[in-house]
């Protein structure tokens, strides 16, 4: 269908329908964008403020190099 | 003159959205073979993450590393321990890394705070999709 032949519908949808069509584009062009999806969770790994981790390596790594 | 590479796709059909800073590595255990890798350039981790398999593939045994490391985020749950590397990023290197080698496998070779920002200056040219490493001037 092309959108010539879409458009007279769409404009003789009662005003909530339309937010609804506009919400819907919305989202499908969000989600081809970048794949995201809602509902769907996405781990992040990154060790965000991991300073007793950061201690820790710092410490084996000067052991370590010392040693070598 | 620093290095220079190319941002890269992280998955396909999805454009620039994917596009991740991913430096190509030459990772070298104590007298092991040479591994290729290429590591996710995370300025917000605070230390850099090993994934299992990687460091298996490097020769390490996990029951032979005993310094433990508390991770944070979604690692949190996964036992690490602490794993010192050599490294080659380009003509660079080596370069000793330490790494918290995680039990995890599904999570990427990430390059954190400690210690490869110690190590390297990194110079991010997102708009452009390159980005630039050269050893740190400390």
């Amino acid at each position: 269908m092309k959108l010539a032949e879409l458009l007279p519908a769409l404009h003789e949808l009662p005003r909530v329908d339309k937010f609804r069509a506009v919400q819907f584009l919305t989202a499908e062009l969000a989600q081809a964008e970048d794949e995201l999806s809602s509902g769907t969770q996405y781990p992040v790994w990154s060790p965000y403020g991991a300073h007793d981790a950061a201690a820790t390596l710092t410490q084996y790594l000067l052991e370590q190099t010392q040693n070598q | 003159m620093p290095a220079r590479f190319p941002y890269l796709p992280l998955a396909s059909g999805r454009g620039d959205a994917s596009l991740m800073p991913l430096v190509p590595l030459e990772l070298k255990f104590k007298n092991s073979q040479i591994v290729q890798a290429h590591g996710l350039l995370d300025s917000g981790a605070t230390v850099s993450v090993l994934p299992y398999g990687l460091g298996v593939r490097l020769g390490a045994v996990w029951e032979a590393q005993t310094t433990r490391v508390t991770l944070a985020g979604n690692l949190a749950a996964q036992e690490a321990r602490a794993l010192l590397v050599q490294a080659r990023v380009g003509d660079v290197g080596p370069v000793s890394l330490v790494f918290a080698w995680t039990r995890a496998e599904n999570v990427p070779l990430l390059l954190g705070q400690v210690n490869f920002f110690e190590e390297f200056d990194v110079c991010f040219h997102r708009s452009r999709r390159q980005f630039e490493v050269e050893p740190a001037r400390k």
